[in-house]
């Protein structure tokens, strides 16, 4: 079973909320939901969508041809119809609008008779909706348990799904908060910016049950400053930014490799220079995130890749970064943060972070006591003390599998972070290709990578970019060069048809 | 024996210059003080040297950004006593966004500002505090800009305790870091530190400082007054008021946060996992 599912209206009228409990109303019943958010900068009217792809397979990506499109406006039949398959469905405002009527409550109620009527379709028990209702928005409204029960009462019964165990449903954003936490975090701090700000939210509101601090700071410059003066208290630090507010942030990112003060960095890229499109996705701060901030100094960049990666990945982040004293940068972006992947479990490192107050810190060049020095042997000293570190935490990161290879076949797909999903999924179609993800770009992982690409016939690297800096890097890594490069940069995400269509003619 | 502080290091400040007495009079208020656990944190500029000088925890932190860290240390460790040095330009250039949000806070920390007018350490350029007028090698035809009053932004910003010192008065100035450090909350003191390679006013300050007298530190409207009395010109002959200006109490930012105990570090920590986790099935 596979159904591609889109939710479309304009901002504010609930797709984003509908999207999630359709998807976690299939994840409860066993099936595994991927569910893709599309929504442009503004807060109400426009058009917001999100697709949601259900199987009872593991799946990590959406699509784009739907057999359900779900409307709560015209726009949304008018923008999707061209999409929907053949034979496919439209459930909208001409079906959801009578009953609103009739129940005399807000436009808003057009969601629960959508989910009512789409779950009947499927055979799926009136009781675990309103309960799922109930679990989601709490028992304020009976207004939403009577829609759901009219949609319920119009829709038509075609299949009967099957249940089994059920799974859970998470996004990666949420993935970097609950990773946070199962290392021990003790204060988050962030300025808010999309799309990294639903961590801050997530965090804030479980502050008082979690004895963590939350706080929003007057701008990124004193985010990071006063993360790092926690970080000196003694204190497990992490903050999250994206793009513009991390390249505020880089002069005290060498702050943090100067005086070795432990700190994590939440960086979720969103597209292109500047202010860029901010609620869209990609991958083109990878070499920003590597080699941002004055001086030379050491660093730890991981990618995870879906949204238990993104638990794992976090939980590393905070035990290297204390344990080799050194700023670590979790890159992520739009697409992972905020699609919903869905696991049978969800597991943890068992990693934590060690932390303890310092005496001293200095941004000045300074000796192993902490007092400045501009002494030449000492200047030698101090950058031979902290770029030693590079080697010893390269050796500790071969054995998180900073690397792994997906599937058999002669050909080769290099990529990282957010475009695993879509390559996974884009893999069963594509005969003789493998794919190789590299989750640490710093320290990289250059022998596993050159091991990978020499035996391979062809290698082609995928990235949600303009340019594919990741060939760069590994270039620069391993002296090897990545000529094939199949790029995408209109700010939306791979889907696995797009990169089937792409990556075949390689073979 | 009292502590005197001092470390091994050598001194690399101009012979002769004020900060020498601001390190003279913070050491002896912290004597006075006694035991407690203290953090330094300083800025990029001539004052941010005497995080070499006192042998206290101290974190030397970049050009402006004193405040934040300051903070953050707090928000570490709320049982930590933390005292911020930083220079006008520091403070009132590069930091100006910290200055201000800081009186919002509130937290139960003290900044010290090395205000000598001037930029010293890039060799003289005009800071937000020189005088309308100024030459030097950034402004050869001299400075256009009128000087900001620090003493009047921190009051209209909220500040719960704002001071003017003068490097030159030991005793006095001691007393009022005492004084400072003791308050609960946010609490800045503005020291005038000529600096007498650049910006050399000393006879100018040693003819018409003044001691605040009879003064009701808890008026505002008095504060604000008395914080007008000298618009941080040299122009003509006006009297430059040093001491309290203004002290109310007022919450600090840690007792908003239930959270803020005791150190972080010393928080057992045993997450729960299938807690965290619960709300995602």
């Amino acid at each position: 079973m596979e159904k591609l599912i889109l939710i479309g209206g304009e901002a504010g009228m609930g797709s984003a909320l509908t999207s999630h409990l359709i998807g976690k109303i299939f994840c409860s019943l066993g099936y595994y939901v991927f569910n893709y958010k599309d929504y442009p900068s503004l807060i109400r009217g426009g058009h917001n969508f999100n697709v949601l792809k259900i199987s009872n397979k593991k799946i990590f990506s959406h699509g784009s041809k739907y057999d359900i499109i779900l409307a709560l406006d015209q726009k949304t039949i008018d923008l999707h119809k061209k999409d929907l398959k053949k034979n496919g469905l439209i459930f909208g405002v001409k079906e959801t609008e009578p009953i609103v009527q009739k129940l005399q409550g807000p436009k808003i109620l057009a969601n629960d008779v959508l989910i009512g009527t789409l779950f009947k379709r499927f055979g799926v028990d009136l009781k675990i909706l309103l309960h799922s209702a109930e679990k989601e928005f709490g028992k304020k409204s009976n207004l939403i348990a009577k829609a759901i029960k009219e949609g319920y009462k119009i829709g038509k019964k075609k299949e009967n799904l099957k249940k089994s165990k059920s799974k859970y449903f998470i996004s990666g954003n949420e993935g970097i908060a609950v990773g946070s936490l199962a290392a021990g975090l003790d204060i988050y701090l962030a300025y808010p910016m999309t799309p990294a700000t639903p961590v801050l939210h997530f965090l804030a509101k479980r502050q008082l049950e979690n004895n963590i601090l939350v706080f929003q700071p007057e701008n990124e410059i004193a985010t990071i400053n006063s993360a790092l003066g926690a970080s000196f208290s003694g204190a497990r630090v992490m903050i999250g930014t994206s793009g513009g507010g991390f390249a505020l942030m880089t002069e005290a990112l060498s702050l943090s490799g100067m005086a070795e003060l432990p700190l994590v960095i939440y960086l979720s890229q969103r597209p292109a220079p500047s202010t860029g499109v901010p609620t869209y996705t990609a991958q083109g701060d990878l070499k920003f995130a590597l080699n941002a901030g004055q001086g030379e100094f050491p660093r730890i960049v991981v990618a995870p890749g879906d949204a238990q990666e993104s638990i794992i990945r976090t939980q590393e982040a905070f035990y290297l970064s204390a344990k080799y004293r050194m700023p670590a940068i979790i890159l992520g972006d739009k697409h992972l943060g905020e699609s919903n992947y869905t696991f049978d479990q969800l597991s943890k490192s068992p990693l934590k972070a060690v932390s303890y107050p310092l005496d001293r810190a200095n941004s000045y060049e300074h000796d192993k006591a902490g007092f400045t020095t501009e002494d030449a042997k000492e200047v030698v000293k101090g950058h031979e003390r902290r770029l030693r570190k590079e080697k010893i935490i390269a050796r500790e990161v071969k054995k998180l599998n900073p690397i792994r290879v997906y599937g058999k076949g002669r050909n080769l797909i290099i990529s990282h972070g957010s475009t695993k999903g879509a390559i996974l999924d884009a893999l069963p179609g594509l005969k003789n290709f493998r794919f190789l993800q590299i989750s640490y770009l710093k320290p990289f992982p250059k022998e596993e990578v050159a091991r990978e690409i020499k035996r391979s016939k062809k290698v082609i690297l995928v990235e949600n970019s303009a340019t594919g800096a990741l060939s760069g890097v590994i270039t620069e890594e391993t002296g090897l060069i990545i000529k094939d490069k199949v790029l995408k940069y209109d700010a939306r995400p791979f889907t696995p048809d797009i990169l089937i269509n792409q990556l075949k003619k390689y073979d | 024996m009292t502590k005197d502080f001092s470390t091994k290091e050598t001194i690399t400040w101009c012979p002769g210059c004020p900060n020498f007495k601001i390190l003279k009079a913070f050491k002896a208020a912290v004597a006075e003080l006694g035991n407690r656990n203290i953090a330094i944190v300083s800025g990029v500029g001539c004052h941010a040297k005497i995080y070499d000088y006192i042998n206290l925890k101290g974190f030397y932190g970049i050009h402006g950004r004193v405040l934040p860290v300051c903070l953050g240390i707090k928000m570490g460790n709320p049982k930590m006593t933390v005292v911020g040095f930083g220079g006008d330009g520091d403070t009132y250039n590069e930091g100006i966004s910290h200055f201000i949000h800081n009186y919002r806070y509130n937290a139960d920390m003290t900044m010290l500002v090395h205000n000598n007018q001037v930029f010293s350490l890039t060799t003289g350029q005009a800071t937000a505090t020189t005088e309308k007028g100024f030459i030097d090698g950034s402004t050869p035809l001299g400075l256009k800009e009128r000087p900001l009053n620090p003493l009047i932004m921190a009051l209209e910003s909220g500040a719960s305790f704002v001071a003017r010192g003068y490097a030159l008065d030991v005793p006095h100035l001691k007393d009022l870091i005492k004084q400072a450090i003791l308050h609960k909350g946010f609490s800045f003191i503005d020291i005038l530190q000529p600096c007498i390679i650049f910006h050399n006013v000393v006879p100018y300050f040693q003819k018409n400082v003044y001691k605040l007298k009879n003064h009701k530190q808890e008026d505002f409207s008095a504060a604000l007054l008395k914080a007008r009395q000298w618009d941080y010109c040299f122009d003509k002959d006006k009297k430059v008021p040093i001491g309290i200006f203004y002290q109310k109490t007022s919450p600090a930012f840690e007792s908003y946060w239930p959270q803020l105990k005791k150190p972080w570090h010393t928080v057992l920590r045993k997450p729960n996992w299938q807690k965290i986790i619960g709300e995602f099935k």
